[in-house]
């Protein structure tokens, strides 16, 4: 390996790079913007779920339950009505998301001790989003019979109500949040878009890079000179690497200043993971292009091996533990996964090197492996 | 008469001119075929969006016969016991470790409180660094120990002798429409259907139109008899083929074969609106073919806005909880209402006089993409 023809490889890169201006405006910007898209945009709360109510009992009781809808955040009340059908048919056209039904003898059920059914209908078409709803829904049904059971039984037993409430719930669970105390879903989104972004734009840069020079038919160029394969793929590569890791720095001063996400960890462990981590993904748009034959193909295969799986695998949006089988494969055979401990780490838990040393070990084993392969694939001799 | 054969004999031309291109790249094709069918079965099979499965760790300094008693309670679907703590202090290490997402302790005595009738307090770590799943666990762990609470003095007091909680409560009845078994393979292979889409109509036809700006085989076709309309169309006419066939293959294989979601509406319909949402999308993949000059200028337009349609048209996260800026700005995602207008033909059986405002909406951004991609082309190039 000749450092002088990789500095030269790296060079004439640079210099492709810089001469397509809005190229290298766009490396730049776009991952920026792309933190301010999602930082601003992307919210995983469900709140302000669109519902309406059916009340066929109209009594004090029944307005005094559906007032505890009314009333929380979760839920944008859209109105009482009466017609079922029309309600079902704003279910089918998004208008709502759910509708809950208090049948006639809700209060006389309830006055005289018995039970009373009430139903949620929800659109089921998100399931995640319905099951949230429906927890929503339990706990206020939860809340409001525990109330009216302490009543009734401070009646039966002539007891104060609080004496009754306290009696009845015995066991009190005392909650600490961890990491995020203050639940502010920004924090736990803007450490993580970094690894989203940095999973998606550097393979972009990458993969389109080895490409272009096949298929302009400049690699024969490559092919006839005295440059090695290593150092025309390290030459190759080295540019788009730094430039993702200024880009990383660039992420962690929005997400840390713009978007105020703690970080407790230790900034030097946490470039240094980051640069194998960009590596990493560096790495898979140069597998990719070495394998592929035109552009058209490295962009497609780049888009769906990284954009899909940095929002599905990764753990930003479902935790890892929630996937079932050939989905955890798919989450362990990709670096975000790792990469996602590291972040979350450094910024919110403030853990370093000690509890990290695992994650960091694999991506730079991944990173290995990836340009090893990259070199295996890439031949200077061309078959036809 | 003639001129019309000669136009459809032009179109004719170009756009199997363009298939064959698009054949050729055996890899793509593969790549293609992969993405409609394999990568749609990963992600509906393994894929859940819900919470499932929190792993839960126990300090038990109690154990008792209650405690044991709650500490079964925790359990699938919504946790995982994965394991016991001997010290109270371990708590924090597996919690930082992710070994742990949600941690429970039991004080020493809490049998014999329960039995006296008096509070006793559980705590109960949450990690939070996913908010919306820590509230979850930490709402579902609630309403768990206080059901186990009530049962418990509701046998104490002599309200319900067997166990069960009876009186004055609610019946809480749930129904969930649309997808009674709350089934994720549905949801999830439709919208990764729906990602695809967008990524392979975006982007071919965009790559089609860059490459011969790149190699300046676009001169060959100016200095032909072509229009600019019949450059730019016969890409889409074979693109939009291409993809419509596959999402057939994938609607009716994948999605409707092997995960058995029924079919409440047309899927020809659904098909239709397909069409219609890659000639949309193709558009304005056009659009960006007219702005850049090489393919990587191209592939770093295309991610800066496939990128946000992905992501917050509605699929993966919740369109309620966005802010309205961001509201505003998915109107013109033509994403965001195939995605309704997808779902609702599919799961909840729509008809097409239902989707107008959806059909509506892609008819207009398609019809605006093309003008300008055709108004931008011919300054280029006329």
């Amino acid at each position: 390996m000749n450092i002088y023809r990789i500095q030269a490889v790296i060079s004439k890169e640079w210099r492709e790079i810089v001469r397509d201006r809005l190229f290298l405006v766009l490396a730049f910007v776009v991952p920026a913007m792309l933190m301010l898209l999602f930082g601003y945009g992307l919210s995983l709360d469900v709140e302000d779920i669109p519902f309406a109510i059916v009340d066929y009992d109209n009594s004090q009781l029944s307005r005094d339950y559906a007032s505890r809808y009314t009333s929380s955040r979760y839920f944008d009340f859209k109105g009482y009505s009466r017609d079922e059908a029309l309600l079902a048919e704003k279910l089918s056209t998004n208008e709502l998301r759910a509708f809950i039904v208090i049948p006639e003898h809700f209060e006389e059920n309830l006055l005289a001790g018995k039970s009373a059914p009430v139903q949620s209908m929800l659109d089921g078409t998100f399931p995640s989003r319905a099951s949230t709803t429906k927890g929503y829904i339990s706990a206020i049904n939860s809340a409001y019979s525990s109330e009216l059971l302490a009543n009734y039984l401070s009646n039966a037993k002539g007891v104060s109500a609080e004496f009754a409430a306290k009696a009845l719930a015995p066991v009190v669970v005392s909650v600490r949040y961890l990491y995020n105390q203050s639940l502010l879903s920004t924090w736990s989104i803007a450490p993580k878009l970094i690894m989203v972004i940095l999973m998606v734009s550097p393979p972009f840069l990458t993969a389109l890079g080895v490409v272009r020079e096949k298929e302009r038919g400049s690699i024969y160029n490559i092919y006839a000179s005295t440059v090695s394969r290593a150092e025309f793929l390290i030459g190759k590569v080295t540019p788009y690497v730094l430039m993702s890791v200024v880009n990383s720095i660039i992420l962690w001063l929005l997400a840390t200043f713009l978007f105020e996400a703690p970080f407790k960890g230790d900034f030097v462990f946490f470039l240094l993971a980051t640069s194998i981590y960009v590596m990493c993904t560096t790495g898979i748009g140069l597998v990719i292009s070495v394998l592929v034959e035109t552009q058209v193909a490295a962009m497609v295969v780049t888009a769906i091996a990284t954009v899909v799986p940095a929002a599905l695998y990764s753990g930003v949006l479902v935790p890892i533990p929630s996937l079932s089988g050939q989905a955890q494969v798919i989450a362990h055979a990709l670096p975000a996964m790792y990469y996602a401990d590291i972040v979350t780490g450094t910024f919110l838990k403030g853990t370093g090197m000690i509890d990290l040393w695992q994650d960091l070990l694999i991506l730079t084993l991944y990173a290995a492996a990836l340009f090893a392969l990259g070199y295996s694939l890439f031949s200077k001799r061309p078959k036809s | 008469m003639n001129t019309t054969r000669v136009w459809f004999t032009r179109m004719r031309v170009m756009t199997s001119k363009e298939l064959m291109q698009l054949l050729r790249d055996t890899i793509l094709i593969i790549f293609t075929i992969y993405a409609f069918t394999f990568d749609i079965y990963w992600a509906g099979s393994g894929v859940s969006l819900s919470l499932n499965n929190a792993s839960l760790m126990v300090f038990d300094g109690d154990s008792s016969y209650a405690s044991r008693e709650l500490t079964s309670r925790f359990r699938e679907p919504y946790f995982q016991n994965v394991g016991t703590l001997n010290r109270s202090s371990e708590t924090i290490e597996n919690l930082d470790s992710g070994k742990a997402m949600v941690t429970l302790d039991i004080p020493e005595g809490f049998e014999q409180s329960l039995l006296r009738g008096e509070q006793s307090t559980v705590q109960m770590q949450v990690d939070t660094t996913n908010t919306v799943l820590g509230l979850l666990a930490s709402s579902y762990g609630q309403q768990i120990a206080g059901r186990y609470g009530m049962e418990v003095a509701m046998k104490q007091q002599g309200l319900s002798p067997d166990g069960g909680i009876s009186g004055p409560v609610l019946d809480d009845r749930h129904r969930i429409w649309f997808n009674p078994n709350q089934k994720d393979s549905w949801f999830m292979s439709i919208a990764e259907l729906l990602t695809i889409i967008t990524v392979f109509s975006m982007m071919l036809p965009a790559a089609a139109m860059v490459r011969e700006k790149e190699r300046g085989t676009i001169e060959q076709l100016l200095v032909s008899p072509l229009s600019a309309f019949q450059v730019m169309f016969s890409k889409v006419l074979a693109m939009t083929l291409v993809i419509v066939l596959l999402t057939a293959i994938s609607l009716f294989l994948v999605i409707g074969g092997v995960f058995g979601v029924p079919f409440k509406g047309s899927p020809w319909l659904f098909l239709g609106l397909a069409t219609l949402y890659v000639f949309t999308t193709s558009g304005l993949g056009l659009v960006i073919a007219t702005f850049s000059r090489n393919m990587a200028q191209a592939g770093m337009l295309i991610i800066l806005l496939i990128a946000p349609m992905i992501f917050l048209s509605g699929a993966w996260t919740p369109p309620e909880a966005m802010p309205t800026v961001m509201r505003w700005l998915m109107l013109v995602s033509p994403l965001h209402y195939f995605i309704d207008a997808g779902y609702a033909v599919l799961l909840k059986g729509a008809t097409f006089t239902s989707l107008a405002p959806q059909i509506l909406g892609m008819s207009v951004l398609g019809g605006l993409n093309f003008s300008l991609g055709l108004w931008r082309f011919r300054r280029q190039f006329g």
